[in-house]
């Protein structure tokens, strides 16, 4: 938060997209449903935003080392089997952990 | 025990004392059985490179449980490099033994069972993937064979197993002890069975709410108590009962099939990765079909390599190697195995990382890899008879070579071109044979339709993961699908209205 209470960028998600060439899922509506300037978001937290689970954004990695990094493969979130229309709401549920 | 010599492999094979069954006999001295002996031979094959320095880049991994030294076949891939590395090893052992060397479902299995004892934990509570921990170190550490059990007999295939009218038709839990579980049942088509020192049991089926008593997964020592193995024949198998080398083809390696029987074997919970968890039964079945699948874009590549110079050796030595049809036909074998082997290197290249730690190759390719096994080396074994020609399965035997009378006159009429003599000719006629026709056979044509499963499973697999809806919407796109469509724009083509 900054002094005058409203979100810093730090709460901005950082969002890393793989090349697109096999979308499973529509990775700009999810980028879309991700939450903005909320400061229950982690700071520097990252979002790596896999069309397919081949995971090309993440260096092939279905989870990430860093607990500030989500990865979404697909239909998968760090590794578990998720609904399209309910990854958005799986990654906020996450970031905000 | 750091790398395990062949020679020490082969004794700790006969010291287990298994129960084997062949020709309706037990089989006490089976490691010096001349129909079992080439098997062993090819599996050791897997520990002989192993100690070379110019196949250790290959056949040596580095344990991530230990950081020793260990046999690729035992390791947890933890790269797409490792991935890589794997079916290369596999192409190389089907150039050094020209047949399936059987130890590759055993790390398929290891493999498989790492990523789904970790989830079934994760989402269950159990303490699946400590216990397989522990074993795959013990596995690790004694540079053991396992045998990857999956295929049930099956009975009628359109009930589920708890459905069967007998029960035994999958392997299942006939009871749940304090220290651990009975199971009974069967495992069909195993591979290397009777060369391995463990077996690792997994499910065969998807299974379903009642089928919890069949969605088992477990280790045992090959010679546990109530464990027997009834051999699998192979075409031409008794020619190796001839005494003599030439009408084999491939004397010194073979593979191994066999019917395993559980019969109220009891298996300690340490041991047991699977116990009732239906939801993970197909996630075992599926990467491990994965794993497999893409192993084959390794094993019957090296295979091919032998049988594409076995043909082009015929050729030379009929005289017909320089004809262009001749050479055109090397080219299409060549062809179909090198796109086999690219199958197997883009499935591992696209390989990911599980949230278990290990990497497994990309389910799409590798069943793309398979499907493509069931078509190209039946394609690849016809081209290799085109060239061969019919002498391949008309030729006089080695007893008529070999006596006095009628040798001589095999010798006049088989001879070649220049100075080729007539046995080298034979001998590679009959190694041309056994790959396509023979013992070999059973791995290069049929073990690569059925093995790892059946065309349609690939098909299956293949459709889940086609992403066809994709595919659809960039038709759309391009067609113009969906957009206002304004005729008043039309125009007449100038060059239709000229006069």
């Amino acid at each position: 938060m900054t002094d005058e209470g409203t979100p810093g960028p730090e709460t901005h998600v950082r969002v890393v997209y793989c090349g697109g060439c096999n979308p499973q899922i529509d990775r700009s509506a999810v980028a879309a449903g991700l939450p903005t300037g909320d400061p229950e978001v982690r700071p520097g937290t990252t979002v790596h935003l896999n069309g397919c689970p081949r995971a090309c954004a993440s260096d092939h990695m279905l989870t990430s080392d860093d607990p500030s990094t989500v990865v979404v493969a697909g239909e998968l979130v760090d590794g578990v089997p998720t609904p399209s229309h309910e990854l958005a709401t799986a990654i906020t549920r996450k970031i905000k952990e | 025990m750091a790398l395990r010599t062949p020679e020490d492999f082969i004794q700790s094979i006969a010291d287990l004392d298994l129960e084997i069954y062949m020709f309706g006999q037990k089989v006490d001295d089976y490691v010096n059985h001349p129909i079992i002996r080439p098997s062993l031979n090819a599996i050791a094959m897997t520990y002989e490179l192993a100690q070379y320095p110019e196949y250790r880049g290959l056949m040596v991994a580095t344990s991530h449980l230990t950081g020793r030294e260990i046999n690729r076949f035992t390791h947890i891939h933890q790269s797409t490099d490792d991935l890589i590395k794997k079916v290369k090893m596999l192409r190389l052992l089907g150039q050094k033994t020209g047949t399936c060397f059987q130890r590759c479902v055993g790390m398929d299995t290891l493999n498989a069972l790492w990523s789904v004892t970790y989830e079934t934990d994760q989402a269950k509570g159990t303490d699946y993937h400590e216990r397989f921990r522990a074993y795959l170190q013990y596995v690790q550490d004694n540079d053991f064979v396992v045998d990857g059990a999956m295929t049930d007999p099956k009975g009628d295939r359109s009930l589920r197993p708890h459905q069967q009218p007998d029960p035994d038709v999958y392997v299942h839990v006939v009871e749940r002890r304090d220290d651990g579980i009975v199971v009974r049942g069967a495992k069909a088509h195993q591979t290397g069975a009777c060369n391995s020192h463990e077996i690792i049991v997994m499910p065969t089926v998807a299974m379903r709410e009642g089928d919890e008593d069949y969605a088992v997964s477990f280790a045992c020592p090959a010679n546990a108590e109530g464990v027997c193995y009834i051999y699998g024949r192979q075409s031409c198998d008794t020619r190796k009962l001839e005494g003599n080398d030439l009408d084999i083809g491939n004397a010194r390696f073979g593979g191994q099939e066999a019917l395993m029987v559980f019969d109220d074997v009891f298996i300690p919970w340490d041991h047991v990765f699977q116990c009732g968890e239906v939801e993970f039964a197909s996630p075992l079945v599926e990467r491990f079909a994965g794993f497999h699948r893409s192993s084959y874009g390794g094993c019957k590549v090296g295979v091919g390599d032998v049988l594409i110079g076995a043909a082009a050796l015929a050729a030379e030595m009929n005289g017909v190697a320089k004809a262009s049809h001749i050479k055109d036909k090397i080219v299409e074998m060549t062809h179909l195995n090198e796109t086999m082997f690219a199958c197997g290197i883009a499935c591992s290249a696209e390989g990911v990382r599980m949230s278990a730690g290990n990497y497994q190759i990309d389910l799409l390719l590798a069943n793309v890899t398979k499907q493509n096994v069931t078509r190209f080396p039946y394609e690849i074994a016809r081209l290799a008879e085109d060239i061969t020609g019919g002498l391949m399965v008309t030729m006089p035997s080695a007893q008529d070579l070999a006596d006095p009378k009628i040798g001589p006159i095999v010798e006049k009429y088989l001879v070649g071109q220049g100075d080729t003599p007539t046995i080298d000719r034979m001998r590679v006629l009959r190694l041309v044979e056994n790959i396509t026709l023979g013992t070999a056979a059973v791995g290069y044509r049929t073990e690569s339709m059925h093995g790892a499963g059946s065309p349609q499973a690939q098909r299956i697999m293949i459709t889940r993961q086609s992403n066809l809806d994709h595919k659809k919407e960039l038709a759309k796109a391009l067609a113009g699908i969906g957009k206002p469509w304004d005729k008043a724009k039309l125009k007449v083509p100038t060059a239709v209205t000229a006069d």
